[in-house]
């Protein structure tokens, strides 16, 4: 009991550095994944720090926007929760955070994952923009061929189709989640990184870097789960082909289409911290790599590391069309029965 | 609707507009749909009212001939050559065969550029940066090309009456510039239209959506590449005097959906490089104007041409002065409009906007005129218009 009051200092600080080093690092990323984009497409493409870091300092120095939504406070709150998710997940791959209240498991992963999810239903039903059932166009007064039926904002059309994705487009990633923690037996993350990485549990030199000795990426389940992650990260980051929530041609913006000024600043952030944060989970997961802001070896591994999927996701970005649910579906099922045959090989293993 | 039609129940209408923010034109689009199938679908244009026929009234014959140049930055020659032509049929003006020709390598040139544009919109729409931005790399050939001919990248100015400005002559080093140009372009596009359909995903999304069969194309006169791609072998350029010196192909499909609109126009632009390639190699010597005319009393005369999008009409008559009376202008778009609304019904959502693009991506040119009387605005056909206030003197 002696070791609490240390414990929850160490907890506190390793949270203060991880979020410090966290938040600012991601908002590196959508630079570089910017810049790959625009180099397979023959561009220059933007400053590293302009999309990610210098946008967001430009919009907190915005004119504040009040949304139009049906409960603005809500709908203003949500990205604020939305930010406190994506860095709590983040901290998952903490050390100190697998041992607070069992929360270091795939349950709280896979929990915090889906909370987050539910927070772009909620973006798409409260948001109501100017940009298409507000304009000041006479639509009824010009007459239709359709006379009383329900006028619908694009926004919660896009939170319609964030219920379909919550329902079918992230389950390949929850699946591909189990795989490691299957190979574990066990719902641990610390068994998941001792599995890969015994050297690292057993190491208590800060200056150390101990390597992991049997990562689940070099393993056949490990490989056929990595590649379903993958997908799932694209999913969850609702990025192309899987973009449909804020597909620019009908939604526009989808849900976040009302975050303005210092709102869209903190949107930014929480997209960005998504990025780093599933990234971060990867190469925890699937590597034994943790992001352990007491061992800077550790630490600067699990950030090179990151950067895989980021990259990745730009080439993909840049050869990818939008798809639709026609798609979508068959993709999503086919990347499901991927994964539901890593999970059992894994469970052979 | 008919007792005969089923009828649908509509859940909810989604509406975009009036600046569409992926195509960035002037309308609206109401989508009447059921989760996420579009059952019927409404696109209003007169979102941005330019009077530009109004503009042409009083005018003399010459200076017309630069406004009708700018009703389309992407068909900007298409407009001016045409409005040339009308008066060249009205008053019987001899057009020497070298500004023929001259005029078509630079109507053709323009195609490719245009087509390019729609690809370009058209991969923007499916999401796809990569194709998108490569059609408008592609592109910038055919508008260096342009501006090489005209000195200008968009509005090349090469019609005249008579003929073609003399600034536009092509010299012997241009010729051969024109043919290294379009070699080098054919290498590069065919490698682009070979990744296009080799590209799964790609494909998918095009394959089996926007139908428009034959005879609905013809129902609602869908002209250019939009009925072609629907199997109706229409093209102006066949019935024309000005192509009869060229060897082409009329391409149709007839698989009638989206990515037959866009295999229609990828082919198109092999078709054009073949005519710019005959008529540059034969291009005959001679005058490129004839200037022993002058204008008259001319009845209302029709001049038609295949534009990029379809059939384009210009038509207008000229008082004893030789100024402009009645100008008319019906662009390809106002009818393929109403075959874009059909063709949407059935289709996803995010589908439905592709096949707008497919369709005709430019649509400013189509609004004409809104008549807005004891505070109800009409908008009124060309038609409608003369029933109602008559033919202006």
């Amino acid at each position: 009991m002696e070791d609490v009051p240390l414990f929850v200092l160490g907890l506190i600080a390793s949270s203060i550095v991880a979020a410090a080093i966290g938040v600012l690092y991601s908002l590196v990323l959508p630079g570089i994944e910017r810049k790959v984009q625009a180099r397979i497409q023959q561009r220059i493409g933007p400053p590293i720090l302009t999309p990610g870091f210098w946008s967001v300092l430009k919009f907190g120095y915005k004119k504040r926007v009040d949304p139009n939504a049906q409960m603005p406070r809500l709908y203003r709150s949500l990205v604020y929760f939305g930010i406190g998710i994506v860095v709590l997940l983040f901290l998952f791959t903490t050390p100190y955070w697998w041992a607070v209240l069992g929360w270091g498991s795939i349950l709280g992963i896979a929990g915090l994952l889906k909370l987050e999810e539910v927070l772009y239903v909620l973006m798409g039903s409260q948001s109501q923009s100017f940009l298409s059932t507000g304009m000041p166009v006479p639509d009824i007064a010009k007459g239709s061929k359709h006379i009383g039926i329900k006028r619908e904002f694009v926004e919660q059309h896009s939170g319609e189709r964030a219920l379909k994705m919550m329902a079918i487009g992230s389950l390949p990633l929850y699946l591909a989640l189990l795989v490691p923690f299957a190979m574990a037996k066990s719902t641990m993350i610390r068994s998941v990184v001792a599995m890969q990485n015994p050297g690292y549990i057993m190491s208590s030199s800060w200056l150390s870097a101990p390597l992991p000795s049997s990562p689940v990426l070099f393993t056949l389940p490990g490989v056929l789960a990595a590649i379903v992650y993958f997908v799932g990260y694209v999913m969850l980051l609702n990025e192309k082909p899987f973009s449909i929530l804020k597909a620019k041609i009908d939604l526009i913006e989808g849900g976040v289409l009302e975050y303005a000024s210092k709102l869209r600043a903190y949107y930014y952030i929480m997209r960005n911290v998504l990025m780093f944060a599933l990234s971060s989970i990867f190469v925890t997961l699937f590597i034994g790599i943790p992001f352990d802001p007491f061992m800077p070896v550790m630490m600067v591994l699990n950030l090179a590391l990151s950067l895989l999927l980021p990259i990745m996701l730009a080439a993909l970005v840049a050869f990818s069309p939008i798809l639709t649910f026609r798609q979508i579906y068959p993709a999503a099922i086919g990347l499901s029965a991927i994964g539901v045959l890593a999970l059992i090989i894994s469970l052979g293993v | 609707m008919t007792s005969g039609e089923k009828r649908v129940e509509i859940e909810k209408e989604l509406s975009f507009g009036p600046v569409h923010p992926a195509l960035i034109e002037p309308y609206r689009i109401r989508l009447f749909v059921n989760d996420e199938i579009v059952e019927d679908c409404e696109l209003n244009i007169n979102m941005a009212y330019r009077g530009i026929e109004k503009l042409f009234d009083g005018l003399p014959v010459e200076r017309a001939l630069l406004i009708a140049e700018r009703v389309c930055g992407i068909c900007s020659h298409v407009h001016a050559w045409n409005s040339v032509r009308v008066i060249e049929g009205g008053l019987k003006i001899d057009v020497p065969p070298r500004a023929n020709y001259i005029r078509v390598i630079t109507q053709e040139m323009q195609r490719i550029t245009s087509h390019l544009i729609l690809f370009g919109h058209a991969f923007e729409v499916v999401g796809h940066e990569t194709f998108a931005m490569r059609s408008f790399l592609l592109r910038e050939s055919f508008m260096d090309l342009i501006s090489y001919v005209g000195g200008n990248r968009v509005m090349p100015s090469v019609p005249i009456i008579g003929g073609i400005r003399p600034r536009a002559d092509l010299t012997e080093s241009l010729k051969r510039v024109i043919l290294e140009r379009i070699d080098e372009f054919e290498e590069k596009y065919k490698g682009y239209v070979a990744r296009i359909i080799e590209d799964p995903l790609v494909m998918s999304r095009l394959t089996g959506i926007g139908f428009l069969t034959k005879e609905d194309a013809i129902k609602f006169h869908a002209t250019g590449p939009t009925g072609r791609a629907s199997g109706w072998d229409y093209d102006v350029r066949t019935k024309m005097d000005e192509y009869k010196p060229f060897d082409f192909n009329v391409i149709t499909d007839e698989s009638c959906d989206t990515k037959a609109r866009i295999v229609v126009r990828a082919l198109e632009i092999f078709e054009s490089l073949k005519i710019i390639r005959q008529a540059v190699k034969n291009l005959p010597e001679g005058p490129v104007v004839n200037r022993s005319w002058r204008a008259e009393e001319m009845d209302f005369t029709t001049a038609l041409l295949e534009a990029y999008r379809g059939e384009l009409m210009h038509s207008y008559g000229l008082d004893s002065q030789g100024r402009i009376r009645n100008y008319k202008i019906r662009t390809p778009t106002p009818t393929n409009l109403a075959a874009m609304e059909h063709a949407c019904i059935g289709d996803h959502v995010t589908e439905a906007i592709l096949t707008i693009a497919s369709c005709d991506p430019c649509l400013t040119c189509c609004t004409r005129a809104e008549i807005v009387d004891s505070g109800k605005s009409f908008v009124l056909s060309d038609l409608e218009i003369i029933r109602k206030y008559g033919w202006r003197k």
